[in-house]
């Protein structure tokens, strides 16, 4: 069936036995997003994603604005995961003016990105839990959370969008209480994943409705293009962390979590080995934090040189890369921005369609696509 | 599609004021008239200073004078020789321990599920609506209910789509007729009241799947043939898990005789199988999480439910916990005992702590499980269920046969 | 099979286990929690220190209306805007200019603060900035000159004993 926006609109009846449904942007089991099954009893034979409802036009915006002012726009795009969508870009702001940004400030955006890591893993358990009806899931990860969002209120002074990782390092420094809260919050935590693997990830019940569902084979994750929990979770060891380190992840210690079975299973254990990497790789960084300055002054309005850039990082969903163009003028001339959620989306027909009605929203969850950061 | 004409509004018009009159009335004035009226005057005879007694036999000497009339002055009140006392039956039916208990404690029943269920999960649940603890929650959320529009959709069957909470109320009613709270304290009692029980039980799903198929909804329709699949399939285990206990307790369908076997040892301790397997199958037939798949709100947006609003939506809800008070009575009086218990204690209150501490089992589990689909859901009940309930049957046999019970 | 029997009975331990805790839930209108007071930016040094971005403060004595705040965020928010306060006479603000926050636009980024170079502008921790009216989110330079009285009771996050609460 094609691709065409017609046929994802289209309500009338297919066929005397199928029967098609609109999963639309206001459905509980959706977020900001519409796909349309076509269902067959009680087998799903046709999904046509239709993505763009909240397109708002990001790049050509940053068009308008230097490259500082487009940081509050650009971090709204990925509520969950602040940190990590506008790392590139200052990545690559940075390379086109010139500077190289200090230690320090590599370190604490390191420790921040972390932080929104496991933020954003978090959030997506909590929907995970809530698709499969388990409504303490939905609760206990979004109670946990308010403990890491008060860490990154501490150093970033705002609960949810900071824009702390700005071009030339960062704002301000970490207060002092900081690393204290941190170990005592990463303790607590680190005790409670037992009670997650209790209920959740080892509940006989959630095995038998994650376990050899939505399986996707290695060499068809390599062919299609994913990126993230997708990829590791059937086999491919991929993280851009290790592969092109940036700041200082070279100087650290850390493992890739790969799974064999491909299922949605494997998806759900590798966000969670994920979490427990993070808090490791925060403590190692709070270890290692040598003493310095944090930002390079720069003017609101900086020029940058001509000529292009490219950086990548690994977001909280998969690999997250901007490339900008610059012509020499405090305004970029295009910013091409490549998200890990709209590569994920592919994935997601080839996934529904032979698998059950009920088993949609656990892989349409699984797959960890966020509306909002995909349309851009 | 056809533009509403005005007779259709008319019938939608008329069968919401029957509504409105067949929900108020057993509800809530009835309720209010015997706690006004009735009550006082019944146990009156408390205040005089004559005892009860005496004042029944002073009554009786004068009815020997003049039985053809009706007598003012006794204590056995004008009230009850009309047929309105508390042994009467409408009494019973729609006070204590009929309708009106039953949707209070329901009411109750809802409150404490949600503070058990928030305390699982950190939060604090229901405080504002009354002082301690927001112990009037569900009355509140019932009352604001009753200020919301009926919405009868245009393509539904308005008829069957209005007769829908009826029918659950009627039916929730129904089985709680038969089960008695304690050996003097019943609405009927009847030799065949187990059978009277299961077989009210079995009319569920049937009204589940008119109300599916009249809300002219795609997603209740799925929801409703999900229901049908799930209850049907489900039924057979939870009659046969019973059997058991019918041959353990000499072949009666009584459940008032079923008690009286229990006086040794209770039941659950020798048919420990058919226990587990009739709160399997009790959980798959109230739709409580781990089955609640045609409730499934992240799919199917509330399933064969979608449509209904105000009061509709309250009412089925509360004749869903009206059934949940029941098969937990129902659980009391099979397998623990009933209203067996030691002496100070009445009987009714033994049966009512019991009757509360199951009805706590079944909430638990909604805190700790997801949804399981429907064809593992279906797999499940008709291989591993029916299989512990023959074995279940198997031991009872033995042990009836061998005379240990 | 048994792993499912036991896997079951660990998944409902472990949400009784939490039966006896305390609750994490903070009673919001009438508590809050404690924040840093006054995010601030050294110009000299060119960093900001840490603190949390509420509402704005305005110290009138150092504004001199050079303007660079309300350029800052034309990009951003468009939520400053200059205007002339005849009342507020300062030795370094002849024309009394002083910057006017509308709280309707403003998305409390704080990167006007990063680009004042006179020490003037700060950002609070008072955050309740509701109104029932858009006009009464426009802040005017002397309302933004008050510091913030937080009147509700202040809580603290502990984590102690393993169980994490507000009190």
């Amino acid at each position: 069936m094609s691709m065409g926006v017609g046929s994802a609109f289209s309500t009338e009846k297919i066929s005397e036995d199928k029967m098609s449904i609109s999963v639309g942007p206001q459905h509980p089991g959706a977020g900001h997003f519409r796909f349309t099954v076509t269902i067959d009893g009680d087998t799903i034979v046709d999904c046509v994603p239709d993505p763009g409802y909240v397109h708002r036009g990001a790049e050509k915006q940053t068009e308008y604005r230097s490259f500082l002012q487009s940081i509050p726009m650009l971090e709204r795009s990925s509520l969950t995961d602040v940190t990590n969508i506008i790392m590139p870009f200052s990545m690559a702001a940075e390379e086109l003016m010139g500077i190289q940004i200090p230690p320090r400030a590599q370190y604490l955006r390191m420790i921040m990105s972390e932080n929104q890591r496991i933020l954003s893993h978090l959030y997506w358990l909590g929907i995970q839990g809530i698709f499969l009806g388990h409504s303490t899931v939905f609760m206990w990860p979004l109670g946990d959370r308010e403990l890491f969002i008060d860490l990154g209120q501490m150093i970033g002074g705002a609960r949810i969008t900071y824009s702390y990782a700005i071009p030339g390092g960062v704002r301000n420094d970490m207060p002092d209480d900081f690393k204290d809260r941190a170990l005592k919050v990463f303790d607590y935590f680190e005790a409670r994943l037992k009670d997650y693997e209790k209920i959740f990830f080892n509940n006989p019940l959630v095995l038998k409705r994650t376990q050899d569902v939505g399986v996707l084979p290695r060499a068809e994750a390599i062919k299609l293009g994913v990126v993230g929990q997708t990829l590791r979770a059937s086999g491919v060891k991929s993280d851009t962390r290790i592969d092109e380190p940036y700041n200082f992840y070279k100087d650290l210690n850390f493992e890739v979590p790969t799974y064999e079975s491909c299922d949605t299973w494997a998806r759900c254990m590798v966000h969670l080995v994920e979490m427990r990497q993070s808090m490791d790789i925060m403590r190692q960084c709070l270890e290692k934090l040598p003493q310095g300055p944090v930002r390079v002054k720069l003017s609101p309005q900086q020029r940058a040189q001509a000529g292009e850039a490219y950086a990548r990082v690994e977001a909280s969903r998969g690999a997250l890369s901007f490339h900008i163009i610059s012509e020499g003028s405090t305004k970029p001339y295009r910013v091409k921005i490549s998200v890990p959620s709209f590569r994920n989306l592919i994935a997601l027909p080839r996934l529904l369609i032979g698998s059950h009605v009920a088993d949609m929203p656990a892989i349409y969850w699984s797959l960890d696509y966020w509306p909002v950061e995909a349309d851009r | 599609m056809a533009a509403v004409t005005n007779f259709e509004q008319f019938v939608k018009r008329v069968l919401e004021i029957v509504f409105w009159v067949l929900i108020l009335v057993p509800m809530v004035i009835i309720p209010i008239f015997f706690v006004v009226y009735v009550l006082p005057v019944e146990f009156s005879c408390h205040f005089s200073m004559l005892s009860c007694s005496q004042q029944i036999n002073w009554s009786a000497a004068l009815y020997l004078f003049s039985p053809a009339e009706l007598n003012p002055f006794s204590p056995t009140s004008f009230i009850s020789q009309m047929g309105l006392g508390a042994n009467s039956m409408i009494f019973k039916s729609s006070f204590f321990p009929g309708i009106s208990f039953a949707a209070i404690l329901s009411s109750f029943v809802i409150w404490y599920e949600r503070k058990l269920l928030a305390k699982m999960q950190y939060r604090v649940g229901p405080q504002y609506a009354g002082r301690v603890e927001g112990w009037l929650q569900s009355f509140a959320d019932l009352f604001k209910l009753m200020f919301k529009e009926i919405v009868i959709p245009v393509n539904a069957d308005a008829p069957f789509f209005m007769g829908v909470p009826f029918a659950l109320m009627a039916l929730s009613g129904a089985l709680l007729a038969v089960i008695p709270i304690s050996a003097n304290i019943y609405i009927t009692s009847s030799p065949y009241s187990l059978l009277i029980a299961l077989a009210v039980l079995s009319i569920f799903p049937l009204v589940t799947v008119l109300a599916g198929w009249a809300s002219a909804n795609k997603f209740s329709f799925i929801g409703g043939i999900r229901a049908l699949y799930q209850m049907i399939s489900y039924e057979i285990p939870f009659i046969l898990s019973v059997v058991g206990i019918v041959i353990l307790s000499g072949g009666t369908f009584s459940l008032s005789q079923i008690v009286g076997a229990q006086g040794r040892v209770w039941f659950v301790i020798p048919m420990i199988l058919g226990a587990i397997v009739f709160y399997i199958t009790a959980m798959a037939e109230l739709e409580r999480i781990p089955f609640d798949l045609p409730e499934a709100d992240s799919e199917i947006v509330a399933g064969w439910l979608t449509e209904y609003t105000s009061m509709t939506f309250g009412v089925i809800n509360l004749a869903t916990y009206i059934k949940l008070y029941g098969l937990s009575a129902l659980f009391t009086i099979l397998f623990l005992g009933g209203w067996n218990g030691p002496a100070p204690i009445p009987g009714a209150l033994w049966f009512m702590i019991k009757t509360i501490i199951v009805i706590t089992l079944f909430l638990i589990p909604r805190g700790a499980f997801g949804r399981i689909r429907i064809d593992q859901l279906i797999g499940f009940g008709w291989l591993w269920l029916i299989g512990l309930s023959f074995a279940n049957i198997f031991i009872a046999v033995v042990l009836k046969a061998t005379g240990i019970l | 099979m048994t792993n499912i029997v036991t896997g079951s009975f660990q998944a409902l331990w472990a949400a009784l286990r939490q039966l006896p805790r305390k609750r994490m839930t903070m009673q919001y209108p009438d508590v809050q929690t404690q924040m840093a007071n006054y995010y601030t930016y050294d110009p000299k040094l060119g960093v900001a220190k840490a603190g949390y971005k509420g509402r704005h403060i305005l110290w009138l004595d150092k504004c001199t209306g050079c303007q660079l705040c309300s350029i800052a965020c034309e990009n951003i928010a468009q939520a400053i805007e200059m205007v002339k306060v005849p009342s507020v006479a300062k030795p370094q603000n002849k024309k009394t200019l002083f910057p006017q926050v509308d709280y309707a636009k403003c998305v409390f980024c704080g990167l006007c603060v990063d680009a004042c170079p006179f020490y003037a502008l700060g950002m609070t921790e008072d955050f309740n900035l509701v109104s029932t009216s858009k006009k009464a989110l426009v802040y005017s330079p002397e309302k933004l000159a008050i510091p913030p009285n937080v009147t509700r009771k202040k809580v603290e996050f502990k984590i102690e004993n393993g169980e994490a609460y507000h009190d």
